[in-house]
């Protein structure tokens, strides 16, 4: 009976994989074919010289804003990452304690996960932004006013004058991240916090426990798979961190040198530059596994069951 | 979590010359009642200093959490004058409800907003039914090398979608599909992760249901129309309502492969739009960014959202906390 | 260390339902220092709710606890000096039986050579010394209430806490470990309360067992003292397998009736009874007092058990251990009856009466009833938010029946 119907199977399929063939399983193979074939253009015709090698890597590293965008988004990734987690975790601990005011607060906390990224990260730039000359501010923003400061955070919209550092543009962007990136994970470990047998707090009572030490004793290791996963994820996102720059920034990241590795690569799909899209892309992919396999190393050694 | 520290070490001896006392075996007591009295006090103390701690801890960051909203929306509402005024104001002088007006006005708004709406749907529709065939063969249906090919599916996942866009990009461009409304669906049909989160919720619904509608001559279509697809409603629900929200909130691709404005989404026409009052475009003076505008335009993107989250809270969460991506 | 309770009474307080649940109410107990003592109920009768308030991770209503000298009711579990025992364990499952162990010395400070020499220590008493590299997942269910009882012994508690700590092991292991448990409390010598619903075990390795009834203590006793005199009928029935038999009678004229037979004489005034009789209480004799339809008998081992009827029984077959029965083929049989395995319990109150002692009803404070609260006036306002609520709730409640039956399916 199995093997009458062995092409039901296959008609079920037949539309995802007909899809995946063409828009996954092609590209993975061609885009890594494109970065060993130095000077091939997928667009223009058949009848095209080029050759095999790793030109189009050295292409990519010597094209000025590479470098500016790989550090980029390291630095973004080695500090929205761990902050997040870490606030995410106080937060969803904190919010997993009290009983009055909890269901609206934690609707709170989740609200940034519907947002449009473009529009609050718009929102963000117009908070940081101070508008006017440097001698004569017309608008200081809300940010400097709360904090009395008068710091070119961004400028936009700043006629002449010396121009925001990278180190204010970086902070407004890690700010931005950092909110965006919250309500997913506290949703995830809050969710995780909710299904620790409470059994084991009354336990650690009994067992004269500070709270600390039941925080870190108790409750991190507990929830050690579920934050495992949301710094996983949590890394794998910031990697391809792109949209949030441009939503604060707007499209012209290169000029600021606030581009990070994908819009690197998107920038040099524009440009047809193919060849050295297809090696940033596969040096992010490589940066992603050597990142992902570490974690779950690490992982293997630390988490507990 | 903050404790007083002074009060938790003398806690700590007095417990410790407690227990010295019982590993000496004699168990009398070296707590009086009078320290009792005082143990109770401080107890009661550090308890309601630890809940006033986290409440301050969670309604700043709740404070945090919701200033851009709270600043988007007051910005939106001043007159262009007022929001330029060197120290902001918190709270408008006057409603200026005209800026949503003319955010409406911006060039570009109701064809971006008809486009997305439209892609939003099809390629929902579209998806769903195409996840729902793929999870039911990998859930219900037996051939050979369905679980190698569900494991090849699933390692894709791991791979970032940017090298796929490269060549997609060189596909689409070839197929002369730059500028359309079938380059921002099609490509992005299938997804693994959604094929995988019904397929587990299929396997759950047990083996005897499906049998038993055999014996009653139900084909495998039927049984999945009328069987499963109820059952796992819930997910399915959860998919549409992440796929919507993909949908609304994408931004990169379009941006690349339609630079028509006839085929912007909303996310591309708010990021590449000037927003210039009416007054200014009449004069048809290049003007300056009125920030108020702009932030009309963002409250209108935005509002759709808040309220698919209001309504389906609790089918977001639940796809969220199975998933690890954002749509 | 000595505990006394006085009047401890614990209400829930039923939000939906606008009332309350009184689940442990005005339990006095004193309990001598060094004894084993047995909380023993049905499900639902407060004894659990008792050992949480003794522990401190519940707060009673009101009442008090005193532990020696010092009155603990509203102190911190940490600060009481108490081990406790969960029901399922609560081994923190990411830590090795020995981590589990140290956990609570760690916590109360004591120097580390010392805490390790101490994990052993108590390792030993529990004989788990080759098991201590292990993790909790990786034992059996009585190695892990090994792990549970050294973990609370660990920090020589003033008072040990068990929640039903045999009730998740099969029944070897049960009889095994309840032997362990007494040596265990014999040993170290510490005043140990045991909370069970199975009156066998509290019987077998309890000195002091308290009896209770919907948060009501019944009887506080000697686990024999209680056997052979319970005080009301409901300890009577709860104790003692085979149960005991009872039977609906009367009083009349100075004499016990069950149906039409005179069983016994009394100077009790005339009234409606219960008669309760133990299933060794009959002796098969030709001049016998009570007459049962014979049903069918039982051998087991060394005993042999008549299964009789009669229509005055509460139950369908009344159960009598014999030590010798010819069975003669006749439809029913007569029996004598000792006296003192024959109790009488007034119809109305349940509560023992007899021709020398009078018997108390158990101390219910009054007016502690399940109690309806006043209802809360609303206002237009609080109506109108209620409506919405109700709303939504329905919606709810779809969804989570769905989810429930999604869930059962997972399992």
């Amino acid at each position: 009976m199995e093997a009458k119907h062995q092409w039901k199977g296959w008609i079920f399929l037949a539309p995802a994989l007909i899809l995946m063939a063409v828009f996954t399983f092609y590209p993975f193979f061609k885009t890594i074919g494109i970065t060993f074939l130095n000077g091939y253009n997928p667009l223009k015709a058949t009848n095209q010289t080029f050759e095999f090698g790793i030109q189009n890597f050295i292409d990519a590293f010597n094209y000025p804003k590479f470098t500016s965008c790989l550090y980029n988004t390291i630095i973004v990734t080695i500090v929205t990452v761990p902050i997040s987690t870490m606030l995410a975790l106080l937060i969803s601990v904190a919010l997993n304690s009290i009983r009055p005011l909890q269901k609206i607060l934690q609707t709170i906390f989740f609200l940034p996960y519907v947002t449009n990224t473009i529009a609050i990260g718009m929102v963000f730039a117009v908070m940081f932004s101070v508008i006017g000359t440097p001698s004569r501010f017309t608008t200081v923003g809300v940010i400097n006013t709360i904090f009395g400061t008068k710091i070119n955070w961004i400028n936009i919209s700043m006629i002449g004058g010396s121009n925001a550092s990278h180190f204010t543009r970086m902070f407004v962007l890690c700010v931005y991240i950092i909110w965006n990136a919250l309500p997913f994970k506290i949703m995830i470990l809050l969710g995780a916090l909710q299904s620790v047998n409470k059994q084991y707090y009354d336990a650690a009572k009994i067992d004269c426990a500070t709270k600390a030490k039941t925080f870190w004793r108790i409750t991190v290791p507990m929830l050690s798979p579920m934050i495992a996963y949301v710094l996983i994820t949590g890394f794998i996102g910031s990697f391809k961190e792109y949209t949030a720059s441009v939503a604060v920034f707007g499209n012209d990241l290169n000029s600021i040198d606030m581009n990070t590795m994908v819009g690197f690569i998107y920038n040099q799909i524009a440009l047809a530059e193919f060849g050295r899209a297809a090696a940033g892309a596969l040096i992010l992919f490589a940066i992603i596994l050597v990142f992902t396999m570490f974690s779950r190393w690490v992982g293997s050694k630390k988490v507990h069951y | 979590m903050e404790v007083d520290n002074k009060v938790k070490t003398e806690e700590v001896e007095s417990v410790k010359t407690q227990k010295k006392s019982y590993s000496q075996n004699n168990k009398i007591a070296t707590i009086t009642n009078t320290d009792l009295e005082t143990l109770q006090k401080r107890q009661k103390a550090k308890e309601i200093t630890v809940k006033t701690v986290t409440y301050v801890f969670l309604i700043f960051f709740a404070f945090i959490t919701i200033f851009p909203f709270y600043w988007m929306i007051i910005s939106s509402l001043k007159t262009d004058t007022e929001y330029r005024l060197v120290i902001p104001t918190f709270f408008p002088h006057e409603f200026c409800w005209g800026n949503y007006a003319e955010a409406l006005q911006v060039e570009g708004f109701w064809r971006a907003l008809i486009n997305t709406l439209g892609v939003a749907v099809v390629s929902t529709l579209l998806s769903i039914v195409i996840t729902i065939l793929a999870a039911y063969a990998f859930a219900r249906l037996k051939f050979r090398g369905r679980d190698t090919l569900f494991a090849v599916l699933l390692m894709t996942m791991m791979i970032p979608g940017e090298l796929f866009t490269i060549t997609n990009y060189a596909t689409v461009s070839t197929l002369g599909w730059k500028n359309s409304y079938q380059v921002l669906i099609v490509p992005f049909l299938v997804s693994v992760f959604y094929i995988y989160l019904l397929r587990q919720n299929f396997k759950q619904i047990p083996d005897e249901l499906y049998y038993a509608a055999k014996v009653d001559g139900a084909s495998d279509f039927k049984y999945l129309l009328k069987v499963m697809i109820p059952l796992a409603m819930p997910s399915i629900i959860s998919i549409t309502i992440l796929k919507m929200m993909g949908a609304w909130n994408s931004y990169i691709w379009c941006q690349l492969v339609n630079d028509d404005k006839n085929f912007w989404l909303i996310s591309v026409w708010l990021r590449n739009s000037s927003f210039v009052s009416a007054a200014d475009r009449a004069a048809s003076s290049t003007g300056n960014t009125n920030y108020p505008i702009q932030m009309a335009a963002c409250v209108i993107v935005s509002t759709p959202l808040f309220l698919v989250f209001l309504f389906f809270r609790k089918y977001i969460i639940r796809g969220v906390s199975r998933s690890g991506t954002k749509g | 260390m000595k505990i006394v309770l006085d009047g401890l009474t614990k209400e829930f307080e039923n939000k939906k339902k606008n009332s309350k649940v009184i689940a442990v109410n005005n339990v006095s107990i004193d309990i001598p220092s060094g004894t084993l003592v047995g909380l023993l109920g049905p499900s639902g009768c407060g004894k659990s709710t008792t050992l949480f308030m003794l522990s401190g991770l519940l707060a009673p209503t009101r009442g008090s606890i005193v532990f020696g000298d010092k009155d603990v009711t509203h102190l911190e579990p940490q600060k009481r000096g108490i081990g406790l025992v969960f029901q399922n364990y609560a081994l923190y499952p990411h830590m090795t039986v020995l981590q589990n162990i140290l956990f609570p010395l760690e916590n109360i400070g004591m120097p580390k050579d010392e805490r390790i020499e101490r994990a052993h220590e108590v390792a030993k008493v529990v004989q788990i010394e080759n098991l201590l590299d292990r993790k909790p997942s990786e034992l059996s269910g009585g190695q892990q209430q090994r792990v549970a009882i050294a973990r609370a012994l660990a920090k020589a508690p003033d008072v040990l806490l068990l929640d039903e700590p045999l009730s998740n092991l099969d029944a070897r292991l049960r009889l095994q470990t309840r032997e362990e448990i007494k040596r265990i409390q014999r040993e170290t010598q510490v005043t140990t309360v045991f909370v069970t619903h199975d009156q066998e075990e509290a019987m077998s390795i309890c000195d002091v067992i308290v009896v209770m009834k919907l948060g009501v203590v019944q009887q506080v006793g000697v686990p024999q003292e209680i056997y052979d005199d319970p005080h009301n009928l409901f300890v009577a029935q709860f104790l003692g397998t085979p149960p005991i038999n009872t039977f609906a009678g009367v009083i009349k004229k100075g004499g016990v009736y069950i149906g039409k037979e005179k069983i016994m004489d009394t100077k009790l005034p005339d009234q409606e009874i219960y008669v309760a009789i133990r299933p060794e209480g009959f002796i098969p004799a030709k001049d016998g007092v009570l007459t049962l339809n014979f049903d069918h008998l039982e051998v087991m081992g060394r005993e042999r058990s008549i299964l009789s009827t009669h229509e005055s029984s509460l139950k369908p077959l009344i159960r009598s251990i014999v030590e010798e029965f010819e069975e003669t083929g006749a439809k029913s049989y007569k029996f004598n009856l000792k006296p003192h395995k024959v109790f009488l319990f007034n119809k109305e109150t349940e509560i023992r009466i007899s021709d020398d002692k009078v018997y108390d009803a158990p101390v219910v404070m009054k007016g502690l009833e399940q109690v309806q609260l006043e209802e809360k006036k609303e206002n237009a306002f609080q109506k109108a938010w209620n409506k919405c609520k109700g709303v939504f709730k329905k919606k709810e409640k779809a969804e989570e029946v769905k989810e429930n039956s999604e869930e059962s399916k997972e399992k």
